[in-house]
C-alpha cells in the first residue's frame, strides 16, 4: 500500500505541474485555457528534440522549453485571446480549442506522429528507501512544483507585476481605472502560464519515458479536472488538486482495476464539487455571474424567417434525400445526426446560458439505451427511438441534480464529468452493456417494419427526426417556458429575484437536451450497427458545442447550418488531408474572432 | 424611398424565403427521376483498371499506423502492377483519411461504394470505426477486408466482411502453451478493449486447462499514463512470470515500469513485433515472449523473406506487425481477383473459394478461409523472443 500511495503522489505532483499553469492563466484571465495540454506537449517535444537529436542536458534543455513555449504563448495570446478580451469567455475557451487542434497537428507535421522514448535528462529510478524506487528526476519535480508555486506566490505578492496580475485578476475595470496596462499583464500571465506549462512537459516526458505529439489532449483534460479540485485560480489549490487527483487514482485502480479510471478521475471531480462547490481552495464565486456561461455575444439574437419560408425550407430539405447521391446522402446522415444533438444544446447553452461541456455521455445513453431496446426487448425502432429520449434525458437528471447548487465556471465543469461518469458506467456495467466489447449487430432504424437500408432512407428518417426535434425546440422557445429559460440566460441573478427557480429550469432544459441527445445517439447507433464506449469520447462533446456556437447559440437553425459546416465540409474538402484538420481549427478560430454571435444571428442594437 | 432598418429586414427576409422556395420547387422537379434506392452507377465494365479502396488514419491520433499501413499498400500494389496488374488490368489503391474516427468512416464509406470501379476495401485500422462502414459496404455487395481488426464480432456485419486476423482463440491458446512451458504462477494484465477482454477470456481458459494458476489479473485503460496502481499488486502477488495481452505502447509502458520502477526481475510476455516497442523498451524487452504473427529478422519463409527484402530496399527500414499485413491484405485481394475475376462479385467469390491464398506470416506456407466465421483460421502464431533489441523466431 505504501508503495501505491507513494507512486500516487509522484503521479500527482505531474498532476500538479500541468494543472499550476492553467489555473494561474484561469485566474488572471478568466479563460479556461483548453490548449494548456498542447502547450504542455509542445514544452514536451521540445525538450524531446534538443534533449535527444541535440544531446543537451538538463538545464540548457529547461532554457529551451522556456524560450519555445513563452513564444508560442506569446505569439498565440496575441493572435488568439487578445483579440477575444471583453467578450464572454466561452468565446476564448473555444478559441483554445481550436489554438490546441492547431498546435497538436502542427508538431505532428513536425516531428512525425510515432510514439518515441524520452530522453533521460535526469535519472528515474536510482534512489531506493522502504522498498520504493524512485528517481532523481522524481526529487526534482517535487521541487520544482515547489519552488514555482514559492516564487509565483512572491511574484504576485510583492512583485510589481505580480500585483497587477492579482488586481487584474480580482477586478479588470477597477485595474484599469487605476492605471494598470490590463492587456499587457493578460499576456505576461498567459505567457508565465505557457512556460510553466513547457516545464511541466518536461517532467511529464520523464515520468511517462514514452511521449507522442498528440500527448498534449489527455494531459490537458486531467489538468484541468485537477485544477477544478483545488479551486480555479488557486495555485496552491492547483498543486492539492493534482495531489489528490493522483492518490485517488492510484488507490481506487490499485483496488478495482483500470476499468474504473475514469470513473475515479471524474468521481472524484463531481464528488468534490458537490463537497466543495468552488474546489479545494477556490474563491466563491458569485451568484449572478456566471463567467464561463452565457451566450456568445450578449446582444446576439437569431435571425427570424417567417413562417412560409421555413416549411419552404423544410420541403426543400426533404426533398434532398431523392436527389443526393449515396455519398452525399452519407455525409448528409452524419450532419443530420449531429445537427440533432446540436439543436438540443440551444435550448440550455443558448437560451438558459449554461455551457455544457459533456454532452457525448447522453448521446451514448441514448445509443445504448435504443440498442438495447431493440436487441434484448425486441422493441420496434420508433419506440425504442422515443425511449432513447426518455432515458437519456432521465438519467442525466438524476446525475446531475447535485451539480445545479453549484455556480459560477463549476457547473459547465461538473458536465464535463458527468458527461463521462456516464461512458464510465456503460463500460463497467458489463452485464447490460458488454463493456468495451461493444454492442454489435444493433439492427438497422426500421419503418413500419420495413428495414431502411440505404444511405438515402437513413437520411430522410434523419431529416424527419431534425424537423420534428426543431418544431418541438423552437415551440418551446416560444412558450412561457422558453422565456423563462431566455430570462435565466440573460441575468440569472435578475431572473432569482422575481422568484425564479434557476437552477430548476436549467435542469429542466438540460433534461431536454439530453433528450434530443439521446435521439441522435439511437440514429447514430441504428445506422453504425455497431457501438463501443470509445465512440462517445470528449472530442464529440465539443464539437457538438462548437457546433452551436458557429451557428449562432440561440439559434436551432443555426445549429443545423454549424453541422453542415463542421461535420459535412471537412467530408466534402478531402484535400490535403495532412492539414484538414489544422485548416478545422483555424477556421474555428478566425470564425469566433470575427463573427462572435455565429453565423445564423444577428447583432441587436442598443 | 427611405427604407428603415425594420423594413430593410422585412426585405432581405422575404427575399430569402423566396430562394428557399425557389430552390424546393426545382429540387421537387427532380424528384420523379430519383428515389430512394441507392446510387445505381455506372459498370466498371470495359475500363483498364481496378481499385481498392483503403480507409485509414492519415492524419490524427492512430497516424503512425497509418503510415505504416501505407508502406504496405503501396509496395504490394507495385509489385501486383509490375507482374501485369490483375487478370491485365491496373491495380490503382484509393485513400481515404478518416483518423479511424467512426464518423468520417460512416461518412466516406457510402462514396467507396457508389464508386463502381471500386472492387473491395481494406481498413480502418480500429474496430469500431470498420464497423461502422461494414454495413455500407454490406449493403453494396463490396468486400470488406478489414485486415487488422481482430475483434471478435468484426466479421458479424454480414458476409461480404472478412478478416484474415488470426483468430483470438488460436492465438491465446498458443500464448497458454508457451506461457505454461515456462510459468505454472502467473499475473495477467490485458487492454481494457474488446480485442484485450475477449483475448484475455480465451487465455484464461487455456492458461487452466495447463494447470496454470492466475494469482492476479487486471485490465488496463489504453491511454493510461501510469500503470503502477496495477502493476504493484501483480508483482507482489509474487508470480512466476508477468503476462501482458495488448499492443506495442502499452507493452513497452508496462516493462519499462516493471523493469524500472518495480525491479521486477522475473520472465515477461507481452509487447508486440513493431519497431516502436523495441525503441521504446530498449534493454527492457530483452528475453520478452511474444505470441506474433511475423519476424522480419525471424522468418524462415522465402516469399516473407523476398518481402522483407524488398521493404528494405524501399523505405529503408524493417517492417513489422502492421506493415505484413497491410502488404498481405492486398496480395491476398489481387490474388483472388486473379483466380476469379476482379470484380466484387469475383472478389467475395474468391475469398470462400481459393484455398491456396500466398503467406507470408506465421509459419508462411498457404491459408484458406473459414466460410462461417470468414476469418483465417488456418494461420499458426509463432513465438518470438527479443533479443538484443531483435525479434528472434523460437522453436518450441
Amino acid at each position: 500500500m505504501v508503495e501505491t500511495l507513494f507512486s500516487g503522489l509522484i503521479h500527482g505532483g505531474v498532476y500538479a505541474l500541468a494543472a499550476v499553469g492553467m489555473s494561474l492563466v484561469f485566474g488572471v484571465t478568466n479563460v479556461a485555457n483548453f490548449a494548456q495540454g498542447s502547450l504542455v506537449a509542445v514544452g514536451m517535444m521540445t525538450a524531446w528534440w534538443v534533449g535527444s537529436s541535440l544531446g543537451w542536458g538538463l538545464v540548457p534543455t529547461i532554457l529551451a522549453v522556456v524560450l519555445v513555449t513563452g513564444l508560442v504563448g506569446l505569439i498565440t495570446n496575441l493572435l488568439v485571446i487578445t483579440p477575444l478580451e471583453g467578450r464572454q469567455p466561452i468565446a476564448a475557451l473555444l478559441g483554445t480549442v481550436g489554438l490546441g487542434q492547431v498546435l497538436d497537428n502542427g508538431m505532428q507535421l513536425i516531428f512525425g506522429s510515432q510514439t518515441r522514448p524520452f530522453p533521460q535528462l535526469l535519472p528515474t529510478h536510482n534512489l531506493h528507501a522502504l522498498g520504493i524506487s524512485f528517481g532523481t528526476s522524481d526529487l526534482v519535480m517535487g521541487l520544482v512544483a515547489l519552488a514555482s508555486m514559492v516564487a509565483l506566490w512572491a511574484f504576485l505578492t510583492y512583485g510589481r507585476t505580480g500585483q497587477a496580475i492579482r488586481a487584474t485578476s480580482q477586478d479588470s475595470q477597477a485595474a484599469l481605472q487605476m492605471g494598470v496596462p490590463v492587456t499587457s499583464i493578460r499576456t505576461i500571465a498567459f505567457v508565465i502560464g505557457s512556460v510553466l506549462a513547457g516545464i511541466a512537459g518536461i517532467f511529464i516526458g520523464l515520468f511517462k519515458t514514452n511521449i507522442n505529439p498528440m500527448d498534449g489532449n489527455a494531459i490537458g483534460m486531467t489538468a484541468f479536472v485537477a485544477a477544478a479540485i483545488g479551486g480555479l485560480g488557486s495555485i496552491p489549490g492547483a498543486i492539492i488538486g493534482g495531489l489528490v487527483l493522483g492518490l485517488a487514482e492510484a488507490v481506487g485502480v490499485g483496488l478495482f482495476g483500470d476499468g474504473v479510471h475514469d470513473l475515479i478521475t471524474f468521481g472524484t471531480l463531481l464528488l468534490v464539487l458537490i463537497l466543495k462547490p468552488s474546489g479545494f481552495l477556490g474563491r466563491k464565486a458569485d451568484m449572478g455571474k456566471e463567467p464561463m456561461t452565457g451566450t456568445l455575444p450578449e446582444a446576439a439574437r437569431p435571425i427570424r424567417l417567417p413562417l412560409w419560408a421555413n416549411l419552404g425550407l423544410a420541403a426543400a430539405a426533404l426533398a434532398t434525400p431523392f436527389i443526393f447521391s449515396d455519398h452525399l446522402a452519407g455525409i448528409g446522415t452524419q450532419v443530420a445526426i449531429y445537427a440533432i444533438a446540436a439543436v438540443g444544446l440551444t435550448l440550455i447553452s443558448g437560451s438558459a446560458g449554461q455551457t455544457i461541456l459533456g454532452l457525448a455521455g447522453p448521446v451514448a445513453v441514448g445509443a445504448y439505451a435504443s440498442a438495447l431496446l431493440t436487441m434484448r426487448l425486441h422493441w420496434p425502432f420508433t419506440l425504442s427511438l422515443l425511449g432513447a429520449a426518455v432515458i437519456a434525458a432521465l438519467a442525466a437528471s438524476l446525475l446531475t441534480f447535485p451539480v445545479w447548487k453549484l455556480s459560477g465556471h463549476y457547473v459547465a465543469i461538473a458536465t464535463i464529468g458527468v458527461g463521462a461518469v456516464m461512458v464510465a458506467i456503460i463500460r463497467i456495467w458489463e452485464p447490460l452493456t458488454r463493456g468495451s466489447l461493444g454492442l454489435q449487430g444493433i439492427p438497422l432504424p426500421t419503418f413500419l417494419g420495413k428495414p431502411l437500408y440505404t444511405q438515402q432512407m437513413q437520411y430522410l428518417l434523419d431529416l424527419i427526426v431534425l424537423l420534428l426535434v426543431l418544431a418541438v425546440i423552437s415551440r418551446i422557445r416560444s412558450s412561457h417556458l422558453g422565456h423563462v429559460f431566455e430570462a435565466i440566460g440573460e441575468d440569472g441573478q435578475a431572473a432569482w429575484s422575481l422568484g425564479i427557480r434557476t437552477g430548476a429550469y436549467k435542469a429542466l432544459a438540460y433534461a431536454l437536451a439530453c433528450g434530443a441527445a439521446g435521439i441522435a445517439g439511437a440514429l447514430l447507433a441504428h445506422q453504425y450497427t455497431y457501438i463501443d464506449p470509445t465512440l462517445f469520447n470528449p472530442t464529440m462533446s465539443t464539437l457538438i458545442l462548437t457546433i452551436i456556437v458557429l451557428g449562432g447559440m440561440k439559434s436551432p437553425t443555426g445549429a443545423v447550418i454549424g453541422s453542415l459546416i463542421l461535420v459535412g465540409a471537412p467530408e466534402l474538402l478531402r484535400i490535403l488531408p495532412e492539414v484538414r484538420i489544422m485548416a478545422y481549427g483555424l477556421v474555428l478560430i478566425i470564425f469566433i474572432i470575427c463573427r462572435p454571435q455565429g453565423l445564423f444571428s444577428t447583432k441587436r442594437r442598443a | 424611398m427611405v427604407i428603415t432598418s425594420k423594413q430593410h429586414r422585412q426585405h432581405r427576409g422575404t427575399i430569402r424565403a423566396m430562394v428557399a422556395l425557389m430552390t424546393a420547387m426545382a429540387m421537387a422537379g427532380a424528384l420523379s427521376a430519383c428515389g430512394l434506392g441507392g446510387d445505381q452507377g455506372s459498370s466498371a465494365g470495359s475500363s483498364d483498371h481496378v481499385t481498392i479502396a483503403a480507409i485509414y488514419p492519415k492524419t490524427g491520433l492512430y497516424a503512425e499506423y497509418g503510415k505504416m499501413f501505407q508502406q504496405g499498400f503501396d509496395l504490394a500494389k507495385d509489385q501486383v502492377n509490375k507482374k501485369g496488374g490483375i487478370q491485365g488490368k491496373r491495380l490503382n489503391i484509393d485513400y481515404y483519411d478518416t483518423q479511424s474516427d467512426a464518423k468520417q468512416d460512416a461518412a466516406v464509406a457510402p462514396k467507396i461504394a457508389s464508386d463502381k470501379s471500386v472492387i473491395a476495401v481494406v481498413g480502418d485500422y480500429s474496430s469500431p470505426a470498420s464497423s461502422a462502414a461494414s454495413p455500407i459496404f454490406q449493403q453494396a455487395g463490396l468486400v470488406h477486408y478489414g485486415f487488422n481488426n481482430s475483434s471478435p464480432t468484426f466479421t458479424n456485419s454480414g458476409d461480404h466482411v472478412w478478416t484474415p486476423q488470426i483468430s483470438q482463440k488460436t492465438y491465446q491458446e498458443a500464448n497458454a502453451e508457451a506461457v505454461s512451458k515456462r510459468a505454472k504462477k502467473i499475473s495477467v494484465v490485458y487492454i481494457e478493449n474488446d480485442w484485450g477482454k475477449e483475448s484475455f477470456q480465451y487465455f484464461k481458459e487455456a492458461a487452466e486447462r495447463l494447470g496454470v494458476q492466475i494469482v492476479y489479473q487486471s485490465s488496463y485503460l489504453p491511454d493510461s499514463t501510469d500503470l503502477t496502481p496495477i502493476l504493484i499488486p501483480a508483482k507482489n502477488a509474487a508470480p512466476e512470470a508477468v503476462v501482458d495481452i495488448g499492443y506495442g505502447p502499452d507493452g513497452a509502458l508496462i516493462a519499462n515500469t516493471l523493469r524500472d520502477k518495480l525491479d521486477y526481475k522475473g520472465p515477461f510476455f507481452g509487447g508486440q513485433e513493431t519497431k516502436e516497442f523495441l525503441s521504446l523498451t530498449g534493454a527492457n524487452a530483452q528475453g520478452a515472449i511474444i505470441t506474433g504473427v511475423f519476424s522480419a529478422t525471424g522468418t524462415k519463409d522465402a516469399k516473407a523473406k523476398a518481402f522483407v527484402k524488398s521493404f528494405e530496399d524501399r523505405y529503408h527500414t524493417v517492417p513489422g506487425n502492421f506493415e505484413i499485413t497491410a502488404y498481405q491484405a492486398i496480395k491476398d485481394l489481387a490474388y483472388a481477383g486473379e483466380k476469379t475475376s476482379p470484380t466484387r462479385e469475383g472478389i467475395q467469390e474468391a475469398l470462400s473459394k481459393v484455398k491456396d491464398f500466398p503467406l507470408y506470416q506465421g509459419q508462411g506456407g498457404t491459408f484458406r478461409f473459414n466460410t462461417k466465421t470468414r476469418r483465417a483460421d488456418t494461420i499458426k502464431p509463432i513465438l518470438l523472443q527479443v533479443d538484443q533489441g531483435k525479434f528472434k523466431q523460437i522453436e518450441e
